[in-house]
C-alpha cells in the first residue's frame, strides 16, 4: 500500500491554480523528498495531504484513508511539521508535547522527546521566549509523538544552523530505520539530496519529475564534466576530441577542453584524447543536483514563456 | 472526544492573557465602587427606599451587561481567527482532531476562562456590598451568579463564533465590535427604525406601541439577560423597581400575559443566542482552507 496517493489533485485559489493535476506516489518506508522552488506548491500539496485545505479536484489518500473524509485516522498515524506554524507563546514546551500526547491519547514521556532534539532543558520556559531553532525542535519533538507511520516535514531546516539541520537528518535517517515513512519539502536541493531515497520536483503546481537521485542524474545527459588540459590546443584538436566514442561534446573553456561524458570510461576518453594531445591535468566536475533542479525548474518557464 | 484537551490547552493559554485580567481588575474595581455608592446613596440610583440586596443584584446586572460582552470581546475575538492568522491552527489541526472539537474546545476554553474571570470579579463584588448592607440573599445570588455565567458562556460562543467566520484578526476584530455596537449600543434606535416603517413611516406613539416591540427590544444578548434575571427573580425585580427596559415597556408592563411580552422570553433569546452563533460559526470554519 501506498503511505501517499494522490490522484489528479488541484487546488485553484480563485484564478490562481496552486496545484495542477498532480498525480503522485510515496512508497511506505521511502524518505520522499519534495521540491520545488518558493511558491511552487509544496506547501499546499501538503496542507491538503493533511486537510488542512480543500482540494478543488481529484483524490488523496493518506495511509490508506481519505485526507478529506477520514483525515482524524490519517493524522492518528501522522506526525506533523507544518510550514508558517506558529507556537503558543504562553505554553510551554512541556505543555505543547503534553497537549500532542493527550490528542494523540498516547503515554510517553514529554521530557524524554523534548530529549531526542535537544530542547529538553527549555521544557519548562514558555516557548515565546524560544528561538526559531529552538521552535522547529518542539514541533519535532510534537510530530515524534506516538511514534507515528508517516512524518510528514514542510521545509524541516528552516531556522536551524548547520549542526541542527545534520540533527533533524540524523532523526528523519533514525525514525526511517524505525519504518517511518517520511515525506518532506524543501526549496534546497542539497537538504534532500543527502538523505532522501526518491525525489519529486513541482514546479509552478506541476509536476516535473520523479526519481531516486541516481536516476534523475541519469535522467539528464550532462552526468558529468570532465576538463582537461593539454599541451597544445587549438580548433583541430577540438574537432577530434568531439569525434571520440563516448564523448557527448566538446569545447574550448579557459584555455582547457570542457567535455561532456555521455557513457563509457571517464579513463578511455582521457586516453585517446592523449593520442591526439597529450594530457598534462584533467578534473572531473559531476553535475551537482542543484544544477539540475535550477534546470528543471527555469526550462518548464521558459517553455511557459 | 479531543474537544475537552482543546478546551484545557486554551483554558491554560487564555487564562495567561493580561488585558483579560486587566478587564477584570477593572470589573472587580468597578463593581467594588458602585456597590459601595450604591449602599451609602441608593437614592441616586432610584431607591428612595434605601438600599436592599435584591437592588444591589440588579445593580450589579447593569454593570454586567456593560462589562460581559467587552470582556468577551477582549478574551475571544482571536480566539479562532488569531491562531489562523498567526498559524499556530496548524499545529492544533495536525494532530487527530476535528473542526467540530477544535471548534467547540475553543468555545469552551474560552467561555471558562471568561467565566473564571468575571465570576471571580462578581463573587468579590457583591460580597463587599453584601458585607456593606449586612444583607445576602444566598438563592438570590447564587441565582444571579448562575444567570450571569450563561451570560458569559453566551457572549462567548458568540465572539468566538464570530471569529471562526474568518482567518483575519482585523475581521474579526470589526465583526465583534460591529456586533456590539448594533445589538448593545444602537438596538434601541434599530426598534425605533423598525417601528417607523412598520408604522408606515410615522413616529411611533408610546402609548399604542405594539407587543412585538418588546420582542424585538428583547433581541440584544444583555438585554435577554437582564429579562432572565427578572423572570427569575420576580420578587426581588419588582421590589428593586427592575424591569425589562427599553422600548415598549408601556406594551410589556401591560400585556404581560403574553409569553412573547413576558420577561420570560430572555432565555428564549440566550438560547437563540447560543445557537446560531454556534452554527454559523462552525459551518463557516469547516469549510474554511486554513
Amino acid at each position: 500500500m501506498a503511505a501517499i496517493e494522490t490522484r489528479g489533485l488541484t487546488k485553484r485559489f480563485g484564478d490562481v491554480v496552486a496545484v495542477s493535476d498532480l498525480d503522485l506516489v510515496v512508497e511506505e518506508g521511502e524518505i520522499f523528498g519534495f521540491l520545488g522552488p518558493n511558491g511552487a506548491g509544496k506547501s499546499t500539496t501538503i496542507d491538503i495531504l493533511l486537510d488542512f485545505i480543500r482540494p478543488t479536484s481529484g483524490t488523496v489518500t493518506v495511509l490508506g484513508h481519505d485526507a478529506q473524509s477520514e483525515g482524524r485516522a490519517v493524522r492518528q498515524r501522522t506526525g506533523v511539521l507544518p510550514d508558517a506554524y506558529h507556537v503558543y507563546d504562553r505554553l510551554t514546551g512541556r505543555q505543547h508535547v503534553e497537549f500532542a500526547l493527550e490528542m494523540k491519547g498516547v503515554d510517553e514521556d514529554p521530557v524524554a522527546l523534548l530529549d531526542r532534539v535537544n530542547v529538553a532543558d527549555a521544557a519548562d520556559r514558555k516557548a515565546g521566549g524560544y528561538s526559531k531553532g529552538m521552535r522547529q525542535r518542539l514541533i519535532l519533538a510534537m510530530a515524534l509523538v506516538g511514534d507515528p507511520d508517516l512524518l510528514v516535514l514542510d521545509e524541516p531546516s528552516t531556522g536551524l544552523d548547520p549542526n541542527g539541520a545534520r540533527e533533524m537528518r540524523e532523526i528523519i535517517r533514525e525514525e526511517n530505520a524505525r519504518g517511518t515513512t517520511i515525506f518532506f519539502s524543501s526549496h534546497i536541493m542539497e537538504q534532500v539530496e543527502a538523505v532522501c531515497d526518491r525525489v519529486a520536483i513541482i514546479d509552478r503546481g506541476e509536476l516535473v519529475a520523479v526519481d531516486t537521485i541516481d536516476g534523475l542524474r541519469h535522467a539528464t545527459e550532462t552526468g558529468e564534466t570532465l576538463y582537461v588540459s593539454v599541451t597544445e590546443l587549438d580548433e583541430g584538436v577540438r574537432e577530434a576530441v568531439a569525434g571520440l566514442d563516448g564523448v557527448g561534446s566538446a569545447a574550448i573553456d579557459d584555455g582547457q577542453l570542457r567535455l561532456t561524458i555521455t557513457g563509457g570510461s571517464k579513463f578511455a576518453v582521457l586516453e585517446s584524447v592523449d593520442e591526439i594531445a597529450a594530457v598534462q591535468d584533467f578534473s572531473v566536475i559531476e553535475s551537482s543536483l542543484e544544477d539540475l533542479f535550477v534546470r528543471y525548474t527555469t526550462e518548464t518557464q521558459e517553455v511557459d514563456a | 472526544m479531543t474537544w475537552r484537551i482543546v478546551a484545557k490547552k486554551d483554558f491554560r493559554d487564555a487564562v495567561q492573557s493580561r488585558a483579560l485580567w486587566a478587564l477584570v481588575a477593572v470589573f472587580v474595581i468597578v463593581s467594588v465602587l458602585s456597590s459601595f455608592a450604591y449602599v451609602e446613596a441608593p437614592e441616586l440610583f432610584g431607591e428612595p427606599g434605601g438600599a436592599t440586596f435584591g437592588g444591589l443584584l440588579f445593580f450589579t446586572a447593569g454593570i454586567a451587561s456593560l462589562f460581559v460582552p467587552i470582556a468577551a470581546i477582549v478574551g475571544c475575538y482571536k480566539s479562532v481567527a488569531g491562531e489562523r492568522e498567526l498559524g499556530s491552527i496548524k499545529l492544533l489541526c495536525s494532530l487527530p482532531t476535528t473542526r467540530a472539537d477544535v471548534f467547540a474546545g475553543k468555545v469552551l476554553g474560552r467561555a471558562a476562562v471568561l467565566g473564571f474571570g468575571l465570576g471571580v470579579g462578581l463573587i468579590v463584588g457583591l460580597g463587599f456590598g453584601a458585607a456593606m448592607l449586612g444583607a445576602l440573599d444566598v438563592v438570590a445570588a447564587i441565582t444571579f451568579l448562575f444567570v450571569t455565567l450563561a451570560f458569559v458562556a453566551v457572549y462567548a460562543t458568540i465572539v468566538v463564533g464570530l471569529s471562526a467566520t474568518t482567518g483575519s484578526t482585523s475581521r474579526a476584530t470589526t465583526l465583534a465590535l460591529g456586533f456590539f455596537v448594533v445589538f448593545e449600543l444602537l438596538w434601541d434606535a434599530v426598534v425605533l427604525g423598525i417601528l417607523y416603517v412598520a408604522g408606515g413611516f410615522s413616529m411611533p406613539n408610546p402609548a399604542t406601541m405594539p407587543e412585538w416591540a418588546f420582542t424585538v427590544s428583547q433581541i440584544p444578548p444583555s438585554a435577554a439577560y437582564f429579562s432572565s434575571i427578572v423572570a427569575l427573580l420576580p420578587d426581588l425585580a419588582s421590589r428593586a423597581n427592575a424591569e425589562p427596559a427599553q422600548a415598549g415597556t408601556e406594551a410589556g408592563a401591560a400585556g404581560g400575559e403574553s409569553f412573547f411580552a413576558s420577561p420570560e422570553i430572555g432565555f428564549v433569546v440566550l438560547a437563540c443566542w447560543l445557537v446560531l452563533p454556534l452554527v454559523v460559526g462552525y459551518v463557516r470554519f469547516d469549510t474554511a482552507d486554513l
